[in-house]
């Protein structure tokens, strides 16, 4: 991996982005459960256990955010949102389509579009490797081994 | 002569054709995709998790267990042959191993780990049946505060020896407890933090999170490194190490053995730390320092064996316990809950095929991975010439069947797309998701635990204090945490990771 730019002044950035999750996401958790009973330590309501995590998750964030900011400065690695986003998006259209479509519709669209993440692709490969595994796919999982996802659309 | 008697129940278990088939591709598989750099045993584990349904249960344990431990022999191959570690335990080997092949010693580095990591499979086996029994009679006394103080030591322990902050490690556990709290409250049949979706009622499944945060991150991450591979330096000469390297490398491997079986035994132990441990260790005691990183068989030996014996034995406190101390054994525990087996001190009891079957076919599977490794090598090296633009859309193919399949539901193949982005997120972010999982796992084995023991004690925290075994737990967690905010600690603890990543 590429070693971060390192550049003057503070604020390490991936403590930053860390406690800006943690904070969130815990405070995202709190939020969620605000309608739970607290009950007591001897008879515990569901609420008494998520907030006291939720609590103390905060709490981290806010430490490891308060002494990012302090340290030296250090950028994030950038994303490179090409595959980030062609991986995610291939996965989520293979589940929709899985849905109204069937299994070689869903396949065909999640090898296809999740080739196009590694610009090293080449289109004849792409292709025998989509037929190949969407075939080796539907015998294995669906007829071998029962997965229960109709093959065609019809 | 219980023992005995236990042991044949074992092997009869592990030798049945099924079962010695599935050891066998799980053998295979392991090698492969220690080989294979770009795709982990955690990934390959969470992949295949839900295909095990389709199994009995011994079978996919075996197969399981088999991929992770023959991982650890397939990393050492590319490793030495091209300076390409497949998998985490085997980057120092890769300092000295490959040192010997391009001195044309290649064959003497592979044949000394293929036989270390045999030598420490076995014994740190035949540790696991011995200390299995003995171990899980003495935690039938275990109470509820007993476990809910050794889940609490085992959890610290993991971020004490993960790699990375302390702080954002203790984050990443309790980010897996409020992940692990999603669903029906078993106590009060509440829903809590579901966001009144139906789909989350019955919580997020543990190969949903896996999937997402080790299958679809690793890819995306694999993605954008643009890999560089190695080129293989030299023929494969004589195999057969001299007698020289043998003389050198046993005292190595006795050392390796004994520091992997003791490291994987504890909490966020296993493979990785293990043999980085025993890399140090040889370096310190040995004549010559100086030769180190220029082919010390030492320094392929002593690691070999550890991560071996560290894999093998990590397999204890999940067995015993029914805690598991890292994050390939998270997964293995949830493999034991898909197919209705909760491990644990009373598994040896009720399930003693289950046990003894498992062990009889570690030992197995060893023995087939040094006939596996040894004449098939120049097979797996050919594998390496496979792209990655080839390999990831088959990975990728698998991780969305295996995620549908659990329920049979698009929602949970959306969700682990989700958690893709989120461990994205993280790796950004410099956080490791290993915690994540274990904190999730144990989750919900805790707050059962720490509900009973404060309704036996009306509410009152003493509980823990007062019985002895569960005060020490606390004690040591105590002295850990300490140590772990002393500064000398805590520089010790960087400058080994910073060599472990040299």
């Amino acid at each position: 991996m590429a070693d971060p730019r390192k550049a003057g002044g503070t604020g390490d950035r991936p403590d930053l982005l860390t406690a800006i999750m943690f904070v969130g996401i815990g405070a995202l958790g709190l939020w969620a459960g605000r309608d739970l009973t607290m009950g007591t330590a001897a008879a515990m309501g569901p609420g008494y256990l998520p907030r006291i995590v939720c609590s103390l998750l905060i709490l981290v964030g806010l430490v490891v955010g308060g002494i990012g900011f302090f340290r030296a400065r250090e950028d994030i690695v950038a994303p490179k949102l090409r595959p980030l986003s062609i991986i995610l998006l291939s996965v989520v259209g293979f589940a929709f389509i899985a849905e109204y479509f069937g299994f070689v519709a869903a396949s065909v669209w999640l090898l296809v579009v999740g080739s196009l993440a590694d610009r090293e692709s080449k289109w004849r490969e792409v292709i025998l490797l989509t037929a190949g595994l969407t075939a080796f796919g539907a015998l294995v999982f669906i007829v071998g081994l029962g997965v229960q996802m109709p093959i065609w659309p019809f | 002569m219980e023992f005995l008697h236990l042991l044949a129940l074992g092997f009869g278990e592990a030798l049945t054709p099924m079962n010695l088939g599935f050891c066998l591709l799980g053998a295979l598989l392991g090698t492969l995709i220690g080989v294979l750099p770009g795709i982990g045993p955690t990934a390959t584990i969470a992949v295949l998790l839900p295909i095990t349904f389709y199994l009995p249960p011994l079978a996919g344990i075996i197969m399981l267990a088999g991929i992770y431990y023959g991982a650890q022999y397939g990393g050492s191959t590319t490793a030495i042959l091209v300076n390409l570690p497949g998998e985490a335990s085997s980057v120092v080997t890769a300092i000295d191993g490959y040192k010997m092949a391009q001195k044309g010693k290649a064959g003497s580095a592979l044949a000394i780990a293929a036989l270390g990591s045999f030598f420490a499979g076995t014994v740190s086996t035949f540790g696991l049946a011995i200390a299995g029994p003995t171990l899980s009679s003495f935690a039938l006394s275990f109470g509820p505060a007993e476990y809910v103080s050794l889940m609490l030591f085992g959890l610290l322990a993991a971020t004490v020896l993960a790699r990375g902050p302390v702080l954002k490690a203790i984050g990443m556990i309790l980010l897996g407890l409020v992940l692990g709290m999603v669903g029906i409250d078993a106590a009060s049949g509440e829903e809590r933090l579901t966001f009144n979706a139906i789909e989350l009622f019955d919580g997020i499944d543990f190969v949903v999170i896996a999937i997402g945060v080790f299958g679809f991150t690793e890819i995306i991450e694999n993605l954008e490194n643009v890999e560089a591979r190695g080129v293989l330096v030299s023929k494969l000469s004589r195999l057969w190490p001299t007698r020289e390297d043998f003389r050198k490398a046993w005292p190595a491997v006795l050392r390796g053995t004994g520091i992997g079986t003791f490291l994987g035994i504890l909490p966020g132990g296993g493979a990785t730390l293990a043999s980085f441990c025993a890399y140090s260790l040889e370096k310190k005691v040995a004549k010559h320092p100086e030769e180190f990183g220029t082919g010390a068989v030492q320094g392929v030996a002593g690691p070999e064996a550890a991560n071996n014996a560290g894999a093998q034995s990590s397999f204890i406190p999940l067995l015993t316990l029914g805690i598991p101390s890292n994050n390939m054994m998270a997964m293995m525990l949830s493999a034991f809950i898909i197919h209705g087996i909760t491990p644990g001190p009373t598994v040896l009891q009720s399930q003693p095929e289950i046990f003894w079957g498992l062990v009889a076919s570690m030992w197995v599977g060893n023995l087939m991975l040094v006939v596996i490794n040894l004449p098939l090598i120049g097979v797996w090296v050919k594998l390496l010439t496979v792209p990655y633009r080839l390999l990831y859309p088959a990975i990728l193919l698998f991780c969305c069947v295996g995620v549908y399949s659990i329920n049979n539901r698009i929602f949970d193949v959306v969700l682990a797309a989700g958690f893709g982005l989120l461990g994205y997120l993280f790796r950004k972010a410099k956080c490791e998701p290993g915690p994540l999982l274990l904190g999730f796992v144990l989750g919900p084995l805790l707050e059962t635990n720490i509900r009973r023991a404060l309704v036996i004690s009306h509410g009152s925290p003493s509980v823990f204090f007062e019985r002895p075994i569960s005060l020490v737990l606390l004690l040591a967690t105590a002295a850990m945490f300490i140590l772990m905010v002393l500064p000398s600690f805590r520089k010790t603890r960087e400058v080994a990771f910073q060599e472990e990543e040299a």
